[in-house]
């Protein structure tokens, strides 16, 4: 291929202003909620307020009655017209769960979808809402995980026993021989908080239907185009041929919006049933119990080290909460299995058991969310790091130091059975060391440390595979396998270049990512170029966006692409030109001979090639629209050092970043400055995950956190100014693209934990439950809390 | 429910007379009434501050005014920040030059409060802007770009005062 590449290498690696995000500036963005038709209805759910409950009466007819309402279903409505949603199988799989689309007869979670309300406006539908009377016989509440899976525990679904949704043992390399002859084991346990991706935009759709061909239209705010259409297909019997689904602006994805949930297809079932366009939009209450939450995890974790520090093996056992379903499409295996395999991270682990299950429980399912099962998988192996270095006398750095796998041994096999390779783990936390002054922080640390302040510092390192191609599974065990992307090419007849991908965006600017490599592979101008990422009506076919795949599998398939269309470009560039092919080239949208003497310009060639095709050998003329697939096969590792500084108050139990360090190996980088704001932007979810955000319920079950008063995401005032440096060793695919919208999220979980714990040591504390809140954080200190 | 009662405002230098349910929240208004979506909905509990939009030259959260409330107003939201020559204001400029722009739900109350801060404290320090944007969540970009942003609109800004 590297014969075909063009000699332009001008916009890749530029921070080129991107041009999606003009609209954004002027308010024309045209979010879901701002997309409506003429005649339009609008939905509200009626949801549950019970965590467990038999549903023995369900009463609509004042809701009915009132004017302005068109229709209220209910769960008895849908039987047998839809499909309801089984969990997908998975090859370690427990127990199966079925999600009715409204609930019947039983309710397992406080916010599942009962009724839905058709109305005028939503007001109407809301008030409607109010006027169902519901009668629950409430049942026994599962509330955690480790009472959840005891032969005592009642039900959440029958069909899953102990509550299993999910349970696998895995065993690989000498494990019992590596306790046994180990120098030192170290046993630490570490939990982490139920949380949820918070996109600022809840979830929504609008679904229109229309007699005859292409039925159904549905926009919805959601990350995977192409696999909602084929799954809105098989659940209400249309042919997928019928249905279009279009991702418009999106307010954040995160992977909350990566799922299948009931009440799109709902609207879905509903705009055809009565005919006429319906819009749904999730408001926060709604989005922060009917939206997939993430973590939620419990890990016992046991090391075994020799007289160096050097790991050799690892023991886990993991309990995930993982709420009343097994979520659509990705099952209940993400966090547990994610955890477990992924455990090892970028350190040599020569032996590696873990047994992780996923139990069901009387709360929201949890999906996939940013660096799925990774952040708590990493700081549990962080912090237990920090634990042997002491006991080891060795500096936290050196004992990472001494088990990261180094480039002058891969590619590397793992006991996870993933190879490493195309990555810097070492060179990363070079970099973040001595831009840090790594040893100056140490050693001024015991002189910022007094008046009440505690100074720490977290050294974590972390490995994120990233694009992963058909030979390794985004979610282990599911059938869901999504290895491979299409993007197609076409020249219009004007010369301007349309890229076509069902890769939506969510502020990840994936089009212009995408225009900056067809610009180098092409030579054509930037601005030239424009891209479709959002209609299955318009784009060839793709998973879409998540697990840190879009840029690798966009960029590759245009490359793909890039490679056949330009041949074609060539071709007849050289009989228009009456010169030899491998003399032509393509810069700036114009095609030239060597010396510059002849020139085409590409509109001039589409034009004719078009609109005057006679002049033009059939076999020189096959079209400017090349579809390409790509597959990478493996995932590429990206990797990460972050170094954390804070500051304990020993009074209140508040923690300050003082500084925030990240060395970052994300591959060859397309836009500098688009890679930095997701990075920053991983790093400040990271900040919430270590110290802010804790999704509470009650031992009934019941939701204590269902505001953003209640909730706390970072603000400008949490997240510390970011110092990000790159360390890039290109990967293996296409271009040497790696993923990097996630990996960073590891670090600054992993990073935080360990600079509270450093800062805790200091005064015989510790801490093994993150959130750090302050309650915590004294807990840790030993403070007499009065209770 | 359904009382209503006449309004009259001024939205983005545009006067408008309007009748209005007295339970529709500015925020629905300006979007379902006027059509002017620019202004987001994030929470409707005036946390996010995604709604926030210029009432009498004082930012508010449109989520928890009510539109009654807004009788005899002046109002601004993103869709009037456009100078007269229907050229970017120095802040939309700053922040699409600075990347400050992810999903962009956020940016219309944030651009609210970054030029609210600016005609308050033409040169803010670093600590300043995060304070002042404290009550607009982003959860894309982690703040640095907006806060890179709007120390370059307050460069600009004052390059033009003196010239």
């Amino acid at each position: 291929m590297s014969d075909l590449r063009l000699t332009n290498e001008k916009a890749v690696g530029s921070s080129v202003l991107p041009d999606e995000a003009r609209p954004l500036l002027d308010g024309e963005g045209r979010f879901l909620n701002d997309i409506s038709f003429a005649g339009m209805y609008h939905v509200a759910f009626l949801r549950s307020q019970h965590a467990h409950a038999l549903l023995r009466e369900v009463d609509v007819s004042r809701a009915k009655d009132l004017p302005g309402v068109i229709r209220v279903l209910t769960g008895a409505d849908l039987l047998g017209k839809v499909e309801p949603f089984r969990a997908m199988p998975n090859r370690f799989s427990g127990g199966e769960s079925t999600q009715h689309w409204l609930a019947v007869e039983k309710v397992r979670f406080v916010g599942e979808a009962i009724c839905a309300v058709v109305a005028e406006d939503r007001a109407t539908a809301e008030d409607a809402i109010e006027l169902i009377e519901v009668d629950y016989d409430p049942l026994p509440v599962i509330s955690g995980p480790r009472e959840g899976e005891k032969d005592t525990s009642p039900l959440v679904h029958d069909t899953c026993a102990n509550n299993n949704l999910i349970k696998r043992k895995y065993v690989r390399g000498e494990i019992d021989e590596a306790f046994a002859t180990a120098h030192l084991v170290v046993k630490r346990d570490f939990s982490i908080a139920r949380k949820q991706a918070l996109c600022l935009e809840g979830r929504g759709c609008v679904a229109a239907w229309r007699e005859g061909g292409f039925q159904l239209s549905i926009w919805m705010s959601h990350q995977l185009p192409y696999v909602v259409r084929h799954y809105i297909a098989k659940h209400l019997g249309l042919p997928e041929t019928d249905v279009r689904v279009i991702a418009p602006q999106t307010g954040g994805g995160f992977g909350q919006k990566a799922s299948i949930y009931p009440e799109e297809f709902v609207c879905a079932h509903l705009a055809r049933l009565l005919r006429r366009p319906v819009k749904w939009v999730e408001d926060r209450l709604e989005n922060m119990v009917a939206s997939t939450h993430a973590r939620e995890q419990e890990i016992e974790l046991e090391a075994a080290f020799d007289e160096d520090g050097r790991i050799l093996g690892l023991r886990s056992e993991i309990w995930v909460d993982v709420g009343a379903y097994s979520t659509y499409l990705w099952s209940a295996g993400m966090e547990p299995l994610q955890t477990g395999g992924l455990m090892p991270g970028p350190y040599r682990v020569p032996a590696l058991q873990y047994n992780t299950r996923g139990v069901a429980t009387n709360k929201t399912p949890t999906g996939p969310y940013r660096a799925v099962g990774r952040p708590s998988a990493s700081a549990s192996l962080e912090l237990l790091l920090n634990e042997a270095a002491r006991k080891l006398d060795l500096d936290p750095a050196e004992i990472r130091r001494r088990n990261l796998i180094l480039q002058d041994e891969m590619p590397f096999r793992n006991a996870n059975n993933l190879i490493h390779e195309h990555v810097g783990y070492m060179p990363c936390l070079r970099m973040a060391m001595a831009e840090a002054g790594y040893e100056d922080l140490r050693a001024g640390q015991a002189a910022a440390s007094g008046n009440g302040k505690l100074r720490g510092i977290g050294v974590a390192c972390f490995a994120e595979l990233t694009g992963l191609g058909t030979t390794t599974a985004v979610g282990p065990g599911t059938l869901l396998q999504p290895g491979r992307d299409a993007v197609t090419l076409r020249l219009e007849t004007s010369g301007v270049l349309t890229i076509a991908a069902a890769l939506p965006s969510q502020g990840q600017r994936i089009a212009t990512a995408m225009r900056q490599v067809a610009a180098d592979e092409l030579g054509i101008a930037l601005e030239d170029i424009s891209c479709l990422t959002s209609d299955t009506g318009m784009a060839p076919y793709g998973f879409g966006t998540f697990a840190s795949r879009t840029a690798v599998f966009g960029s590759g398939a245009v490359i793909q692409a890039a490679s056949e269309l330009r041949r074609r470009m060539i071709a007849l560039a050289a009989f228009l030109l009456e010169e030899p092919e491998k003399e032509l080239s393509i810069i700036n949208s114009v095609i030239k001979n060597l010396d510059g003497s002849k020139m085409l310009t590409l509109s001039d060639m589409a034009e004719r090639s078009f609109f005057s095709a006679k002049d033009i050998p059939q076999e020189l003329n096959q079209g400017f629209e090349v579809t390409a697939f790509y597959d990478p096969k493996h995932g590429s590792f990206a990797a990460g050092a972050h170094i954390v500084v804070v500051d304990v108050d020993t009074e209140t139990g508040a923690i300050e970043i003082v500084r925030y360090v990240a060395a970052e190996d994300v591959g060859r980088l397309i836009n500098p400055a688009v890679v930095e704001g997701q990075i920053i932007g991983g790093i400040a979810q990271g900040v919430g995950e270590a110290l802010l955000e804790e999704l509470i319920y009650d031992d009934q079950g019941q939701p204590l956190t269902v505001t953003l008063a209640d909730y706390i995401v970072p603000s400008a005032l949490e997240v510390p100014n970011i110092e990000l440096h790159h360390a890039n060793t290109p990967s293996g695919a296409l271009g040497g693209f790696k993923g990097c919208g996630e990996g960073s999220i590891i670090g600054a979980l992993s990073g935080i934990a360990c600079a509270v714990s450093d800062a805790l040591a200091r005064r015989g504390g510790d801490i093994h439950a993150f959130p750090a809140t302050p309650e915590r954080v004294l807990r840790g200190l030993g403070v007499d809390l009065g209770d | 429910m359904a009382w209503e009662q006449e309004i009259e405002l001024k939205v983005n230098g545009r006067a408008y007379a309007k009748r209005v349910s007295v339970r529709t929240s500015l925020g629905d208004f300006l979007r379902d009434q006027l059509h002017l979506t620019g202004t987001h909905l994030g929470c409707e509990h005036g946390v996010c501050g995604a709604c926030t939009v210029s009432v009498d030259g004082k930012s508010a959260r449109s989520c928890l005014m009510l539109a009654v409330q807004a009788d005899g107003t002046d109002i601004v939201t993103i869709e009037g920040l456009r100078d007269e020559d229907g050229e970017w204001s120095v802040m939309q400029k700053a922040f699409f030059e600075n990347f400050a722009v992810q999903c962009g739900f956020c940016t219309p109350g944030m651009l609210s409060s970054a030029i609210e801060l600016l005609k308050e404290n033409p040169d803010p320090s670093e600590d300043e802007i995060r304070e002042h944007l404290s009550g607009n969540i982003c959860r894309c970009s982690g703040y640095q770009a907006i806060v890179e942003a709007v120390q370059a609109a307050a460069a600009a800004q004052r390059a033009e005062v003196q010239v």
